[in-house]
């Protein structure tokens, strides 16, 4: 209801944005060096705003589209996500990054902010409590010590009305959470074919979780086309590196046993090659694979479900001149592309429910080795230092470009984890010199937010340029905060993980650096993140020897304490102390003085201080001895003093 | 009060006065006494392995069959490897790594040790987990020369041959690392390092690069030594190596799990301290403890694994010994169950002990059953402190009683009417006099020789290897002619008293109990038996000079005899002293072990100066003056009274 009254309806252009398929679905194939297989798979679904309202649910889900009227979410994106993207041999990320997470889950979302900060993390509250529901993930521990607001970050990716006023962005993480088959189960639940038919029906949980790495991302945006008729899109995506040769291995022998003799390959040029000694060859080119083997079953069916869904639902990456098998049902065909040299080729599934869909790829031998897109940049973040007082944080970025870039380099720590800010350095060099990064680099621009115990985490942001083939080091040292007793989750000994910091290349203003910056539109931003980190923190010994250490020490210390000083001093009777020299004489000059003073003020004072040097004791103590030693008569006071 | 009174009328008891040296004596012979009990059924226990996510010996292990054939070629690759030049070595190693699929760096490094530069370099491929989350890694080390300099082909092969293998399995939840050090000291420490540093600070003595590749907090590590070369050679046992840079030991639960898994799991025999033959006989046990303990109280590098130790990563070394039928396959498949064991851990080895000595491969002594012999020891010097302490207040006292020796039974002491409460008693005035204490040179002596320890320390450190053996003989003529001559500038120029040589004794003594019961809580083996050593000092008193009165006790005969006696135990006790002096010991030390003494003090230095070892900042700067201090008061003739 809000949404729709949030967003202007020009009423022009309709038709453009009726054009669009209110569902669609796309999966994207291409094969990475070194074995390795990148799929992706992308659902879109969209409904009008004015169904939405009225609550009338075709292809957007309606389990999600509830949750998110409820908590008057703007826009939403959650990410799940496991393993890594291995920039060096893959090259750049698959949608520039955008639809891609921290290890873990994390999720960030616009939400009304009428009603003031206290309805915001109401809203906030209810948004994630009920997303942990759908989702069977954990969503639901993302509190206050684990939202930060970032202000350089992210960007609306939706149309709002009123260009993002009135709205506030949350932004959440856990990186300690597995990503597993609970929640893909109900991320397919979402779909229209619920993974029985189209693409969705290669989403096996055994392949998925068997990637090198696998993101799932849910993004909820509005859009208004040009007239202004605006729909709710739900984009889903799926995005996994598989490693061909294990996926293909068959289900019922899944472990890599050696091989039998006869099939390893042998590099015979070496001079000691014999039948019991045989180094391995070189893996060259990829291997035969096709859809059925890896994902261990064909597509099944389609899912052409939404009027006016013309689009293709396979492209394949490869090089022109491989050749591609698809078997429909049970008639093979071959999958040319469509121009001369055009390295994807597309496909339309057919639309009969009951055909099964292949496709197959014989072995190809690189002429030379596939060329990759460069990533923007390249960077790794990790905690240095041992023992558990104290560390240290150390990012490195590397632009291999030839031109500057500008990023956003956001880090939300947990609040034990205690940064000094005023050990923040940036240094910068240039990659080819060996020395080691000495140039101060300034921030254009840095958000901080302190953390506060227990309340809040740290939210560090920076806005940096980083010059042309140059590294960026970014340092900070860090202590170590002691929990309490409980606050230690049962693994205490594990360590805590520390959310992975992202970083967003801000648009490219140089138009003349396309090849370099390729799958990376000039205009557009692009994202990724650093691996995830272990925090050791001090950690009590839960056992009980250590209780038991902890009582014979009080014993002892107490036993000890008494012992100790009946040893170093000696009890004395009063009047037998004799005053030190020192305190003699401290006590005269004083008196001089007091006397000065007093007849100066026109009173005098009584009562001496005698103080000074190793004296001290004496003089006070004798003083008082003094003192009492009137009222008592005997002086039974025993006065002590230290030895000299 | 009342307490305080009883314990004040305790304090001048004579039988008290008396008590510290053989409380002294008593608590060195138990202390020592001890660690023979160690070995007996009752004062030790059998290991168990005390983290339930390890589950040794739990897997099914693959490793073997066609990997055979890929190890021989491995083996003939790192032996035509070894025939190339350094530079091209690295290149071909990286190679191997790299074909391997691993991600591969080098990282070179200079140490400057006693005037020599070393120089090498680290190889190392990270094998990323399929599933991992970059946040734990492990460790798989082959130093590409073993502990005694021997190229550790077969070692380095079966590393390379196992990292083919992991590459192929989905199931690592952790990064593995294969390290490929160039030697087994050096490379580790500049490796692991780096690992734990942002950028290593660049000094005279150490220039290690930083690490381009790294991959989470480091688990565990396991180094394989196998120096056998391309033709094989089958060996009978696995003698594990665990001790760490300055006695810090692995969890023990590494070790049950590579004991485990060799032995319950693949037959393989395990051994510890070289121990080939071990018939878990009292001898036997003991034979091992005493290994252990000098291992652990020399505190320097056993192996490759020892550098981990001190950044808390468990680490040991499999190091292959004998002569009998187990092959390069049993060593991967036990290598492979114990990564295996270790990639099932959820957290960081806590769970079993830390500190602890090995009888036997499964057999150990905990803290709780070794620690008083090093703290009874330490106890031993702070008894003896504490007596001088009182001794030195009581000057008086000592006067009638002791010194006075034949004359006290004539003399009435003086007394005084002492009154507590309503009650008046009669007491010796000496009781209540209280003696002032001179505190100051005392406390300059003691001060000064600490101060003067540096001497040794820096100069047996670093200068340079050829000079080392004329500074031990400089440091060993200065330690024996230092005692008397600051003894007699002492007694001439300063007129010390012997209340002042009481308090300095005191004073060092003092110092020395404490500084050792620290150091048993750390490096127990190293406490001990510095301990041991420094024993003596505790029984130190100032020789009585030609003109002193004899005690009573050798009545008319030792009366005569008075020069002789006085002559035979000045000698005795200058013997003794000298004996037990610390550049003496290391002299011994070097004797027994028959080790050159340039080498042993090479050790120490490359100890000191790469690793951190501190155990010659203990010889020096804790046995050592103190030692200085017992001479001076032995040599002082009791001072002036």
């Amino acid at each position: 209801m809000k949404l729709a009254q949030l967003l202007a309806l020009p009423a022009t252009l309709i038709s453009a944005v009726l054009a669009i398929p209110e569902y669609s679905e796309h999966l994207h194939l291409r094969p990475l060096p070194n074995g390795y297989l990148y799929a992706g798979f992308n659902f879109t679904a969209s409904t009008s705003l004015s169904a939405y309202e009225s609550q009338h649910f075709r292809y957007f889900p309606r389990s999600l589209g509830q949750i998110l009227q409820h908590s008057d979410t703007r826009e939403l994106h959650l990410r799940f996500a496991l393993g890594r993207w291995d920039d060096e041999s893959w090259g750049s990320r698959p949608r520039d990054g955008k639809r891609e997470g921290g290890t873990g889950v994390e999720i960030w979302s616009w939400l009304d902010s009428g009603g003031g900060k206290p309805a915001v993390e109401e809203r906030w509250s209810s948004l994630v409590n009920s997303l942990s529901g759908l989702f069977c993930a954990s969503l639901n521990f993302i509190d206050g010590t684990k939202t930060t607001r970032p202000v350089l970050s992210f960007e609306p990716e939706g149309t709002h009305r009123g260009g993002g006023n009135g709205m506030e962005l949350l932004h959440g993480t856990l990186p300690h959470e597995v990503v597993c088959t609970e929640n893909l189960t109900p991320f397919l639940k979402l779909l229209p074919c619920k993974g029985k038919a189209g693409i969705s029906s290669l989403l096996d949980g055994h392949k998925v979780f068997d990637a090198n790495w696998q993101t799932m991302s849910i993004d909820v945006r509005p859009i208004c086309g040009l007239g202004g008729d605006c729909r709710l899109e739900i984009q889903q995506t799926v995005d996994i590196v598989l490693d061909i040769k294990r996926s293909m291995r068959p289900r019922n022998d899944p472990i890599p046993r050696p091989r039998p003799v006869e099939e390893l390959e042998c590099d015979e040029s070496k001079s000691y090659h014999a039948s019991d000694t045989c180094y391995p060859k070189r893996k060259e080119g990829e291997m035969a694979w096709s859809l059925s083997k890896i994902f261990g079953t064909p597509v099944r069916g389609s899912c052409h479900v939404a009027d006016g869904d013309e689009s293709h639902d396979i492209s394949l990456e490869v090089s022109p001149d491989r050749a591609v098998e698809v078997s429909h049902g049970g008639s093979n065909d071959t999958l040319a592309s469509h121009e001369q040299n055009q390295l994807v080729r597309t496909m339309r599934l057919p639309d009969s429910a009951r055909q099964h869909t292949d496709i197959s790829l014989p072995q190809h031998i690189f002429q030379d080795s596939p060329h990759q897109n460069r990533p923007t940049l390249y960077a790794s973040r990790q905690i240095t230092g041992c023992g558990q007082e104290r560390g240290g944080m150390h990012t490195v970025l590397h632009n291999p470009h030839t031109h500057q870039q500008r990023i956003v380099y956001l880090e939300s720590l947990p609040w034990f984890l205690r940064p000094y800010m005023h050990t923040l350095k940036v240094l910068t060099h240039p990659t080819n010199s060996h020395d080691r990064p000495t140039i101060p680099l300034k921030p254009d621009q840095m958000y901080y937010t302190p953390a506060l115990d227990r309340k809040r985490g740290t939210h560090l942001e920076l806005l940096l340029t980083i010059p042309a083939q140059s590294t960026v080091e970014l340092t900070y040292d860090f202590d170590k905060a002691i929990l309490r007793y409980t606050e230690y989750p049962p693994d205490a000994n594990r360590g805590f993980d520390v959310a992975p910091a992202i970083i967003r290349v801000l648009p490219s203003t140089h138009n003349t650096h396309n090849t370099s910056t390729a799958g990376n539109e000039i205009g557009q931003d692009s994202y990724f993140r650093t691996t995830s980190l272990l925090l050791p923190l001090p950690t009590p010994d839960f056992s009980m020897p250590y209780n038991v250490i902890i009582l014979t020490s009080t014993v002892i210390a107490l036993g000890f304490g008494s012992i100790f000083n009946l040893l170093v001093r000696r009890f004395v009777l009063a009047e037998e102390v004799p005053r030190s020299a020192v305190a003699v004489r401290v006590a005269g000059v004083l008196g001089k003085v007091r006397g000065v003073v007093g007849s100066l003020k026109g009173r005098l004072r009584g009562g001496g201080q005698g103080r000074g040097g190793g004296g001290v004791a004496v003089g006070v103590n004798g003083v008082a001895a003094e003192g009492d030693g009137g009222m008592n008569g005997v002086s039974s006071v025993v006065e002590s003093r230290k030895e000299r | 009060m009342a307490l305080s009174a009883r314990l004040l009328t305790l304090r001048n008891s004579p039988v008290l006065l008396k008590l510290p040296p053989y409380l002294s004596a008593l608590c060195i012979v138990i202390g020592i006494a001890w660690l023979f009990i160690l070995p007996l059924n009752e004062y030790s226990r059998q290991t168990y392995v005390s983290e339930n996510a390890i589950l040794p010996g739990q897997v099914h292990t693959y490793f073997g069959g066609s990997e055979h054939n890929v190890f021989r070629a491995y083996r003939q690759e790192v032996y035509q490897i070894s025939q190339v030049s350094e530079t091209d070595r690295l290149a071909a190693l990286e190679n191997v790594l790299r074909e391997i699929g691993l991600k591969v760096a080098a990282q070179p490094y200079r140490f400057t040790v006693a005037g020599e530069d070393v120089e090498g370099a680290n190889v190392y491929g990270l094998l990323r987990g399929p599933r991992a989350d970059a946040t734990e890694a492990m460790v798989l080390m082959a130093a590409w020369r073993n502990f005694e300099g021997e190229i550790n082909y077969s070692g380095l092969a079966l590393a390379l041959t196992l990292a083919r293998y992991f590459k192929r399995w989905s199931i690592w939840s952790k990064d593995i690392i294969l390290l490929i050090p160039a030697d087994s000291t050096y490379g580790p420490e500049a490796w692991v390092s780096a690992y734990h540093s942002t950028a290593p600070d660049i000094t005279a003595t150490r220039n290690v690069s930083s690490l381009p590749i790294k991959a989470g907090a480091l688990q565990a590590a396991v180094a394989l030594d196998y120096p056998v070369g391309p033709w094989g050679h089958r060996f009978d046992k696995l003698d594990i190596l665990y001790d760490g840079i300055n006695g810090a030991l692995p969890n023990l639960d590494l070790l049950n799990t590579a004991v485990a898994v060799a032995s319950g799991q693949m037959g393989i025999g395990c051994s510890i301290h070289s121990m080939l033959s071990h018939s878990d006989s009292y001898r036997d046990r003991l034979t091992t403890l005493a290994k252990g303990v000098v291992t652990q109280s020399a505190g320097q590098a056993t192996g490759p694994h020892s550098a981990f130790v001190p950044y808390h990563v468990d680490a040991i070394t499999l190091k292959t010994v004998g002569d009998a039928w187990h092959d390069e396959m049993s060593l991967g498949r036990t290598t492979e169950s114990l990564f295996r064991s270790i990639n099932n851990l959820l957290e960081h080895l806590h769970q079993s002990f830390f500190f602890y000595i090995l009888l036997n491969a499964n057999r150990f002594a905990s803290i709780g059953n070794y620690l008083p012999a090093a703290m009874l020891l330490a106890g031993s010097f702070t008894v003896t402190a504490l007596a001088l302490w009182v001794q030195s207040g009581q000057v008086a006292v000592q006067s009638a009683t002791k010194i006075g020796g034949t004359e006290t039974r004539d003399v009435q002491p003086e007394l005084e009417v002492a009154k507590i409460g309503d009650a008046v008693a009669l007491v010796p005035a000496a009781t209540t006099k209280p003696a002032e204490r001179e505190m100051l040179l005392p406390a300059a002596v003691v001060l000064a020789v600490h101060l003067a320890s540096f001497l040794p320390l820096y100069s047996l450190n670093s200068l340079h290897r050829q000079y080392l053996p004329t500074a031990l003989q400089a440091t060993t003529a200065t330690s024996l002619l230092l005692p008397a001559l600051t003894s007699t500038a002492l007694t001439r120029r300063f007129k010390i008293s012997k209340q002042q040589i009481q308090i300095m004794q005191s004073f060092s003594l003092l110092l020395l109990g404490t500084s050792l019961a620290r150091l048993a809580t750390l490096n127990f083996s190293l406490a001990f038996v510095v301990g041991v050593l420094a024993s003596p000092l505790s029984f130190v008193r100032p020789l009585p000079g030609p003109t002193a009165a004899l005690p009573t006790v050798l009545g008319k005969v030792g009366r005569e005899y008075r020069y002789g006696l006085q002559v035979t135990i000045g000698l005795a006790a200058t013997v003794l002293y000298t004996a037990t002096s610390p550049p003496v010991v290391l002299y011994a030390l070097c004797w027994y072990f028959s080790q050159d003494v340039g080498g042993l003090l090479l050790e120490m230095a490359k100890g000191w100066s790469v690793q951190g070892v501190y155990t010659s900042f203990v010889i020096w700067a804790v046995w050592w003056p103190a030692w200085v201090v017992g001479g001076i008061a032995l040599f002082s003739g009791g001072g002036q009274r």
